[in-house]
């Protein structure tokens, strides 16, 4: 078991297991938070995540694959691969991610951090990755939050790409659209200089 | 550079003294805001009532006279207008009658930069937490020398969550130190717990925790909220923290009073290996040293204000202050 990525809430090794290469998602336990509080959320973000990913193969979104779960735990296929964030020749690929939030949105997911961070490039194709803070929701506001974050981390063109490709598979998309539009008019959001990607 | 600064955004008029950095006076009147919380005018009344006195205690306490002061500075905002607006035209008053270059200081950069200050940190990660605020910040460079909001509450402040909820209990409202006190001894209790990503929301923990007064322990309730409120507050500067890779940590505003927060944020500090600072509690609170320290670099690098330029913000965003 290799550690190739720690997070802020969990441990990523890759692991080979019978000659495939499978990641293991390990959350962590946080020594500031109450014992009791600190295990519910581990435990529950795990189960979420792994009912996620499952939901997402069925709907045919690029992700990784969930290949197993434990309690604090979940084993998935490993993509190798670039993150959208460090590719400079990102046009092309952006279309391909609006269509995959489409998708995700139309199962009533909102992955909850959509950031050119979380989108990983192999061979030209984009893989959404880190359900970690998804959620199964029909909300119209944390889905328009997935687009917002991903506006606020990409060029003007580049993310003008992403929403046309969007929009046009979104069965939601004008009306998800629209809330957005309200979002950014909240002061905070008018003004906020955030880079999340 | 002999700088007095002026801070009069929420319930306490704090006027400050700085020389070259150094604070000289930090003094300051608090308007008792008890169990009915603050009504603005009221508030602003009593500024107006105390401020030649705070005024005069500062220069005291500070040895010099009123006209060898060289500058001045006040709260633009973010605040309470009627509040604010006692300040400001102190501050006028002030630049107009000793003929000293006046700044404009936004409340929330003043308390990083102080943090920053005392606690001899460069470029950290900070996490403001007070009763209307609560934010995770970083300095930008461009396109201007500003706080970046890395992360921020989506409904109320921390601080004014936990006021609520002491108030509903009838405890003091103080920053959640009565809720702190109230908590010892007691059990974890399942509460309402909203982190998104960097962003986090109090609401909904408040109304869980209040429906519940009376039906479980006060003192398991107090544990529980305040286990809560302040473990999303981490959680959310932990993601921060890895994000932006930064090398130090400071908490500042009216909730970093807290002890419990300040065990819980270096244990998180404690975890990645980095520094973490904060400023005495006399700082943390609302105070006019830290305007003072604030306008004293505005000053110097040429971010004086005209006079007819002056004025308050109530939603004053820190992204939009020039931090000197």
């Amino acid at each position: 078991m290799k550690l190739i990525s720690e997070g802020a809430e969990a441990k990523i090794y890759l692991c080979n297991i019978w000659g495939s290469n499978i990641i293991a998602k390990v959350r962590l336990e946080k020594a500031y938070r109450e014992k009791t509080l600190d295990e519910k959320i581990r435990s529950a973000r795990t189960k979420n995540e792994a009912r996620i990913l499952y939901r997402m193969e069925h709907a045919g979104v690029a992700a990784p694959r969930l290949v197993g779960v434990g309690k604090f735990s979940i084993y998935m296929t490993f993509i190798k691969g670039a993150l959208l964030r460090d590719i400079k020749k990102k046009k092309e690929i952006l279309s391909e991610v609006g269509k995959m939030l489409a998708k995700m949105h139309n199962e009533d997911v909102s992955h909850g951090d959509f950031t050119p961070a979380n989108i990983m490039v192999s061979n030209g194709m984009p893989y959404v990755i880190d359900f970690g803070l998804a959620e199964i929701t029909k909300s119209t506001e944390d889905k328009a939050i997935d687009l917002l974050l991903m506006k606020r981390s990409l060029a003007t063109a580049h993310y003008k790409e992403l929403e046309t490709s969007y929009l046009r598979y979104a069965k939601e998309g004008k009306k998800i659209k629209e809330r957005l539009k309200e979002i950014e008019k909240r002061g905070r959001y008018k003004t906020r200089t955030l880079q999340t990607g | 550079m002999l700088v007095i600064g002026i801070e009069s955004s929420a319930h306490t008029f704090g006027v400050g003294i700085v020389d070259d950095g150094k604070i000289l006076a930090n003094e300051k009147s608090s308007y008792n805001v008890g169990k009915g919380g603050m009504i603005p005018a009221k508030v602003a009344e009593f500024h107006v009532e105390n401020a030649g006195k705070v005024i005069s205690t500062a220069l005291e306490k500070a040895g010099v006279k009123l006209k060898e002061i060289e500058g001045v500075g006040y709260t633009r905002g973010p605040g309470l207008g009627p509040c604010l607006q006692v300040g400001e035209l102190a501050a006028k008053t002030l630049s107009k009658m000793l003929n000293i270059p006046i700044a404009q200081v936004n409340h929330g950069v003043a308390h990083i930069e102080i943090t920053k200050h005392i606690a001899g940190l460069e470029d950290p990660l900070a996490l403001y937490v007070s009763g209307g605020n609560s934010q995770i910040l970083k300095l930008a460079k461009k396109p201007y020398r500003h706080y970046a909001v890395f992360g921020e509450t989506l409904d109320i402040g921390v601080g004014n969550m936990l006021d609520s909820f002491a108030r509903s209990l009838k405890l003091d409202p103080a920053w959640g130190s009565s809720v702190e006190k109230a908590a010892i001894g007691g059990k974890y209790i399942e509460l309402p717990y909203t982190v998104k990503g960097m962003d986090f929301a109090f609401t909904g923990l408040l109304t869980r925790a209040t429906e519940l007064i009376g039906k479980v322990k006060t003192e398991d309730l107090c544990y529980s909220i305040q286990e809560n409120a302040y473990a999303m507050v981490c959680e959310a500067t932990e993601r921060a923290l890895l994000l932006t890779k930064s090398e130090e940590l400071c908490v500042c505003g009216g909730v970093a009073q807290s002890n419990k927060l300040k065990e819980m944020l270096s244990l998180v500090a404690k975890e990645h290996g980095i520094k973490f600072g904060y400023a005495p509690n006399e700082f943390n609170a609302d105070n006019g040293a830290m305007i003072a320290y604030v306008a004293e670099r505005l000053l110097e690098n040429g971010y004086a204000s005209k006079l007819e330029e002056c004025g308050i913000e109530q939603r004053y965003r820190i992204e939009r202050a020039v931090v000197p």
